[in-house]
């Protein structure tokens, strides 16, 4: 179907789970269009740049390359295939600028570099078709507005360029499309799926008494997962962050030390060359597991795998069905999953996240609406790349979906921005990055230019620490707060192997490999995504099926004892209704919600309701949430009534109040380090940089204070917020939540102890503090903390 | 409000300024340290858009400290300047007028990293220029800390800011002046300036401040 669509010059999406041949699909056609042009015996010499390949990791561009060489090889065609990323020497890449291969693969970011420089025009001139990859996964981040921007560019060079898309299942097909395509442009959704079987297992934990609530990572069931992967071959293990991935594998090496050559580890943070080994190994059959998180979600696929096992809760529905398609790629055979839970109510998930798959219930993915870092970002890029003319690129700009709305404000402002640096610069002329000559915009400054080309591609990279051997060999990055809090010579565990530390210097950690003993385990920072709308309904739709004493699926026979104990302490909630638990411990008043909306509008909802209290009487509380609930702590004795909760839990005011809150919270000023980098502001630069690049590093934090205070208006702190709310407190879901909540009915629950459901929500170590003190007030407190401790 | 802080120290009385200055009331001093005149301007420079008031304002705040105190001398322990490319037109004019103000302090530089390759102050500024380490007023001033010393010293460089958590995830971090026996570190007096984490070391004494007041943070021992 993809084969004729594209021979008819049309653009499109092909949707289908991983490991079904989508790459034959799209890579075919183009070939078979040039093999067109030819009656008898093909020409020798390699056609021009024909097709542009993008994918989403740099990994994988070695990988594609590959295979499509492959199919290029059996038709015995001329056709060159090269890779392009930021890993390519810079001899290849100038090789390769003056001479295109006749399909290049690469990246967003490699793309949008080449977009910069003026002469890409011209040997993008035959460009036929662009191929975006996995396209499900750059599509709801910046690196997709980057695509976006960029595929706007390649169209308006050649409107009949084809572009096509490959992309997992999405609730959102159509948008997915359209955010590739166009706004405007009509493309063919296909449905590449082949009727695959999927099989959802658990390994329900033998002893529900002793089953751990509060998680502790599920460590009990680690010899039944020993078990499981004992009896396949190949088996995949999937965690949902990278300090679980630590965890287990150590804690399978621990009850099965003869594994060791046989069992790997892969996250993000481990070293690329460490991964490649593992990858290759994996793909050769040579190794009996692979722990590792969602860095192995993506990728070509590696056939040997037999079983997929998830740790943990799925999350999401989609996901699920991705990391079970890694599985059964032997033709006709089943993707199978088995779920470990690492605490009792992920068994729901499980149960709820079956029934999703057969319903075709599957989450949506949301390209961002029109963000502004990246958009000044482009507009430089195309000022260098030959100069741009305002109207029309107002025009290309818009035609993309996630600038559709982009007001003329928003417009003139980012304009300003590149030009002046925005309002307050107006004053001084050596600032100057973009100038208008003979209608074009244009970059002349080398210095701006250089600077510029280094910057694009800064999207993702946080500043983290290296990890090394004395020896020099390296194992990868932690986080630069983790490092901080270990002492020289204590012991953590990374990579698969204890270490310890011998000393930090810069942005390096050396270490040795630990004789004995005991260690940390570093957490990188986000990762951990919530619980999906999808999945929560379905988890509450289970619930409501206990509560009719209907019980068909084994993992909620195995939470039997569970629910019916929630229900006889307190109060097992129905699709209509809130609970609020409230019971009092030595840390105070405790009160529990339970809206099931995931983890980050649960930190939302707990900081609003947090500042809505303390604004009716002084007081500090702390909070904690997880997937299914909230808690509040608070050591006020103060009672509060239904009718006080529903003024608690009212919409009104929500995001005024909200961006109260973020305020107070400083986590406007943590995004804001984002939002900086991708417009410019934050200069990376690069190792053995010289010193003049280092004298112009300035931190986020300190970005966002001097325009706080001198530029408050600036539009890049406006969107700092807007991603705050949007995407770290879900403020969508949030608006929802309590919308939905105005009409449920409150049921409210003093209980003497804890409950199922509040105890995980009491355990759960992180917890937030909401306090309205001043920095002095707050000093002296913490200092007398600090003294009390010693 | 706590905006100063007294100590003795190898036998003189300095004034902790939550202004990020000392203040050494015999001598009619003050000392500042790492003011980076014009770095949002060399940021500009190089096509990086940030607002160049802080150069302005660091000045007037300056004024005002001198207005306060009385001071007769002013000692910058390093790193007047940020970059040469900061070296602008606006700047100096910023830099000539408050001069004006100030007609009858004297000036002293020592030169830190960033003098070297941004050059000494401009003439019309009166601002006399030494090597580091120097001792003026018969006290040690260094821009660079250095481990080893034979005299007790005041240095910047290091930009210090301490860090710490409360219960819970409660985190507070500010500029803070690092206090021995054998010398004084001082924060960055500029306002668009980052910090660098330090610790306790032995014998050290740390004072953190927020621009408005000032507090002695109690010796953690683990």
């Amino acid at each position: 179907m993809t084969w004729d669509a594209y021979l008819q010059g049309k653009s499109g999406l092909v949707h289908a789970p991983t490991g079904t041949g989508k790459t034959y699909a799209v890579w075919v056609p183009p070939l078979l269009n040039w093999m067109d042009n030819y009656s008898s015996s093909f020409p020798h010499k390699a056609p021009p740049l024909k097709v542009l390949w993008l994918t989403p990791l740099r990994a994988l561009v070695e990988d594609t390359k590959r295979s499509l060489c492959e199919i290029v090889d059996k038709l015995e065609l001329p056709w060159t295939v090269e890779a392009r990323t930021g890993d390519t020497s810079g001899n290849t890449k100038v090789k390769q600028r003056k001479k295109f291969p006749s399909a290049l693969v690469t990246t967003p970011e490699s793309l949008s570099l080449l977009l910069s420089y003026p002469d890409t025009i011209r040997s993008f001139s035959e460009l036929e078709a662009v191929i975006v990859d996995e396209w499900h996964e750059l599509l709801s981040s910046k690196r997709g507005t980057q695509t976006e921007l960029g595929l706007a560019r390649l169209r308006k060079w050649n409107p009949k360029l084809r572009i096509w898309g490959l992309s997992a299942t999405l609730g959102n097909l159509e948008q997915a499309m359209k955010s590739l395509l166009g706004n405007e442009n009509q493309g063919q959704l296909i449905n590449g799926e082949i009727r695959k079987k999927f099989v959802v297992k658990t390994i329900i934990p033998k002893n529900m008494e002793k089953f751990p609530w509060a998680g502790h990572l599920g460590g009990r069931l680690v010899e039944q997962v020993a078990k499981a992967i004992e009896k396949k071959l190949t088996t995949l293990v999937f965690t949902n962050v990278r300090s679980q991935t630590e965890y287990w594998f150590d804690a399978i090496l621990s009850i099965r030390p003869h594994w060791k050559e046989q069992v790997g580890i892969h996250h993000g943070s481990i070293d690329r060359k460490q991964r490649t080994l593992i990858e290759k190994r994996l793909k050769n059959g040579e190794i009996k597991a692979v722990v590792c998180t969602s860095s192995l979600d993506l990728g070509v696929d590696f056939s040997p795998v037999e079983q997929v096992i998830q740790i943990g809760g799925p999350k999401g529905v989609a996901r699920l069905l991705q990391r079970a398609g890694r599985s059964g790629h032997q033709p006709g055979a089943i993707s199978s999953i088995l779920c470990v839970p690492t605490q009792a109510m992920e068994l729901l998930e499980y149960a709820a996240a079956r029934k999703s798959i057969v319903a075709k219930e599957i989450e949506a993915r949301e390209p961002l609406k029109a963000p502004l870092d990246l958009l000044s970002q482009h507009l430089i890029t195309l000022a260098l790349g030959g100069g741009f003319k305002e109207e029309e690129t107002l025009s290309e700009v818009k035609s993309t979906w996630s600038y559709r709305n982009l007001s003329l404000q928003e417009w003139k402002w980012t304009m300003e921005f590149i030009k002046k640096g925005g309002k307050t610069l107006g004053a001084y002329d050596q600032f100057k990055r973009v100038v208008l000559e003979d209608g074009l915009y244009q970059v002349q400054s080398r210095r701006i230019a250089r600077f510029h080309r280094m910057s694009i591609g800064t999207i993702t990279s946080d500043p983290s620490i290296i990890v090394k051997f004395q020896t020099g060999k390296k194992l990868g990055s932690v986080e630069e707060s983790f490092i901080s809090r270990i002492q020289i010579g204590s012991n953590f565990f990374f990579s698969g192997k204890l270490l310890t530390l011998i000393r930090v210097r810069e942005l390096t950690a050396v270490v040795r490999l630990a004789k004995t003993g005991k260690g940390t385990i570093p957490v990188w920072g986000g990762g951990k995504s919530p619980l999906s709308s999808e999945l929560a309904k379905s988890v509450r739709k289970e619930i409501e099926m206990f509560r009719l004493g209907k019980i068909n699926e084994p993992e909620i026979k195995a939470l039997e004892g569970i629910l019916s104990l929630q229900q006889e302490w307190s109060y097992l909630p129905s699709y209509s209704e809130l609970l609020i638990e409230k019971t009092i411990t030595k840390d105070g008043n405790n009160w529990f919600l339970f809206p099931f909306a995931g983890r980050l509008a649960h930190e939302g909802l707990a900081s609003l309701i947090a500042y809505r209290m303390s604004k009716l009487e002084p007081m500090t509380l702390s909070i904690s949430f997880n997937d299914y609930g909230l808690n509040l702590t608070t050591n006020s004795k103060k009672d509060l009534t239904i009718t006080e909760w529903q003024k608690l839990l009212t919409p009104d005011d929500l995001i005024e109040e909200l961006l109260d809150c973020m305020n107070r919270s400083e986590m406007a000023k943590r995004q804001f380090r984002d939002v900086a980098r991708v417009a410019g502001l934050i200069f990376q630069g690069y190792p053995g940089a010289q010193k003049s690049i280092k004298q112009v590093q300035a931190s986020g934090g300190l970005f966002f204070d001097v325009f706080s205070k001198y530029d408050p208006e600036n539009l890049l702190l406006v969107q700092a917020r807007k991603e705050v709310l949007e995407r770290q407190l879900e403020a969508k879901r949030l608006i929802e939540k309590l919308t939905e909540i105005k009409t449920q009915k409150i049921v409210l629950k003093s209980t003497r102890n804890l409950t199922p459901f509040s105890f995980p929500l009491w355990a759960e170590s992180l917890r937030t503090q909401v306090t309205s003190e001043s920095w002095s007030d707050r000093v002296q407190r913490m200092a007398k903390e600090l003294e009390d401790k010693f | 409000m706590n905006t100063t802080i007294s100590i003795s120290w190898n036998g003189h009385e300095f004034n902790l300024l939550a202004d990020r200055a000392v203040f050494w009331n015999e001598q009619k001093t003050i000392f500042i340290a790492d003011p980076h005149f014009g770095k949002a301007s060399s940021f500009q420079y190089c096509g990086i858009p940030v607002p160049e008031e802080n150069t302005l304002e660091d000045c007037e705040r300056l004024t005002l400290l001198i207005e306060k105190t009385g001071a007769e001398n002013v000692i910058f322990l390093g790193d007047f300047f940020h970059a040469r490319s900061g070296k602008t037109n606006e700047i100096r004019t910023i830099l000539l007028n408050w001069r004006k103000k100030v007609q009858k302090t004297n000036l002293y530089l020592i030169r830190g990293n960033h003098d070297f390759n941004a050059g000494d102050p401009w003439p019309e500024l009166k601002i006399k220029s030494f090597n580091d380490p120097t001792t003026l007023l018969g006290i040690e001033c260094r821009h660079l800390p250095v481990k080893y010393s034979e005299n007790p010293y005041l240095a910047g460089h290091i930009h210090p800011g301490f860090s710490f958590r409360g219960k819970g995830k409660s985190t507070i971090r500010s500029s803070c002046f690092v206090v021995n026996s054998k010398y004084i570190i001082l924060p960055a007096f500029g306002s668009f300036t980052g910090l660098k984490n330090v610790k306790f070391g032995r014998g050290d004494q740390i004072f953190i401040t927020n621009g408005d007041e000032i507090f002695e943070i109690p010796e953690i021992k683990s």
